[in-house]
């Protein structure tokens, strides 16, 4: 599997990924179609999309109320549910298609399963949360908490803030990852020995699928309840 | 499948740079046809929520309060109603009694009257009587010394009497 050959183009000087760009653009697609058709023909009295969405509304919130304080949550409030939608389809969506050309590069897949694309996302908290502190607290107090409780804590806050990035995008990226190698590995199995292998396979590929399916739905959950409290961390002066 | 995983290999920076303007024009979007409407939406329906409680809370205290003068109203009609009842009693119990002793003072003085007259009747009567006695006995007494005078007139006395009798019944 190793030597899988990875399928990129060159685009303004910049290398870009295939199966990332076309994974992440049918994700896209997706979230936009999700969001499109539920939220036609609004009313008072919500029916069956408008119920749904705003479920799902309330969830995301419900997640950044967690930690983040409640005068605050409006602000976030669109960013954690976009996060949270984008990431659980991404999640999902290498669990039922993956698509990969004759020569055996992957260009369809979760987003998530890339480092690239979870780092980014990590990144965009780390940025958020460094934003989000210098406009609440200005940038006196904010780089102040660095030295909190005394001067000495600063390495270890810097040490702390690249830890928080690295573990917020690696996680979701191990757990998606490892769930579609070893899918590919059970797609291996099955078709190691025809038949009898098929059918031994089977159950087990259902078995794993099902749980990667909630595995996704956690990890994006924890993406973005961690998330929200880096955030919180960055918009409360620490004593 | 892992090469690419290598760091120092190929970084594309660029899928990092097309995540971000996908993801920032995603949240765009969002906002546009889902968010903004949606959460307004429920903004909207939790307002009206909290007004149609605190305007249910006001009738039904304007309910109970319609109740209470209803309630007051009415005890307070009832109250009147006996006072006109017992007013009345005792002003036709005051008339009764009224009328019945001016009945009795009528009869009374009636009575008298009556009594009054009878008397005033029977002495009329009797001095009447008197007066006939009186000029009766003078005419006897008158005959009686007139027939003393001549014995032979005697009958002739007797039967003038008789004659006066007559004439006087006649009269």
């Amino acid at each position: 599997m190793s030597d899988d050959p990875v399928s990129t183009f060159q685009f303004l000087g910049l290398t870009f990924s295939t199966a990332n760009v076309v994974s992440g653009l049918v994700v896209f697609l997706l979230v936009i179609a999700v969001v499109f058709f539920t939220s036609r023909k609004l009313a008072m009295k919500p029916t069956k999309g408008q119920n749904f969405l705003e479920w799902l509304i309330d969830f995301t919130n419900g997640i950044l109320k967690g930690s983040i304080p409640a005068g605050d949550v409006g602000k976030f409030g669109l960013w954690g549910f976009t996060l949270f939608l984008f990431l659980f389809l991404s999640n999902e969506i290498g669990l039922f298609i993956q698509v990969a050309t004759r020569s055996g590069a992957t260009i369809m897949r979760s987003p998530t399963s890339d480092p690239i694309a979870t780092l980014t996302f990590s990144l965009m908290t780390m940025m958020i949360a460094q934003f989000a502190g210098v406009w609440k607290l200005g940038y006196k107090a904010h780089f102040a908490n660095y030295m909190k409780p005394f001067v000495f804590w600063l390495p270890i806050s810097i040490f702390e803030e690249f830890t928080n990035f690295l573990t917020l995008g690696l996680r979701i990226f191990g757990v998606i990852f490892s769930g579609e190698m070893l899918l590919g590995v059970i797609w291996d199995l099955a078709v190691s020995h025809g038949i009898v292998t098929m059918i031994i396979a089977l159950p087990i590929e259902m078995a794993w699928q099902g749980f990667s399916a909630f595995l996704g739905a956690i990890q994006a959950f924890v993406f973005v309840t961690l998330s929200s409290v880096y955030i919180s961390q960055k918009l409360e002066l620490e004593e | 499948m892992l090469s690419h995983l290598v760091v120092g290999q190929t970084l594309y920076f660029g899928d990092s740079l097309f995540y971000i303007i996908s993801f920032v024009l995603l949240m765009w979007i969002i906002k546009i046809f889902a968010w903004g409407p949606v959460t307004k939406m429920m903004q909207d329906r939790a307002d009206k929520i909290s007004n149609d409680i605190d305007s249910a809370e006001k009738s039904r205290t304007d309910a109970a309060s319609l109740v209470e003068k209803r309630q007051a109203a009415l005890a307070n009609s009832r109250s009147e109603a006996q006072t006109i009842v017992s007013d009345a009693k005792s002003n036709g119990q005051q008339q009764r009694e009224q009328i019945v002793t001016q009945a009795q003072a009528d009869v009374q003085t009636m009575k008298q009257n009556a009594q009054k007259d009878i008397e005033q009747e029977r002495q009329d009567a009797l001095s009447d009587a008197r007066n006939d006695v009186a000029d009766l006995s003078i005419e006897i007494a008158s005959k009686i010394i007139q027939r003393e005078l001549k014995a032979d007139d005697q009958k002739a006395l007797i039967d003038s009497y008789i004659e006066g009798l007559g004439k006087q019944h006649e009269s």
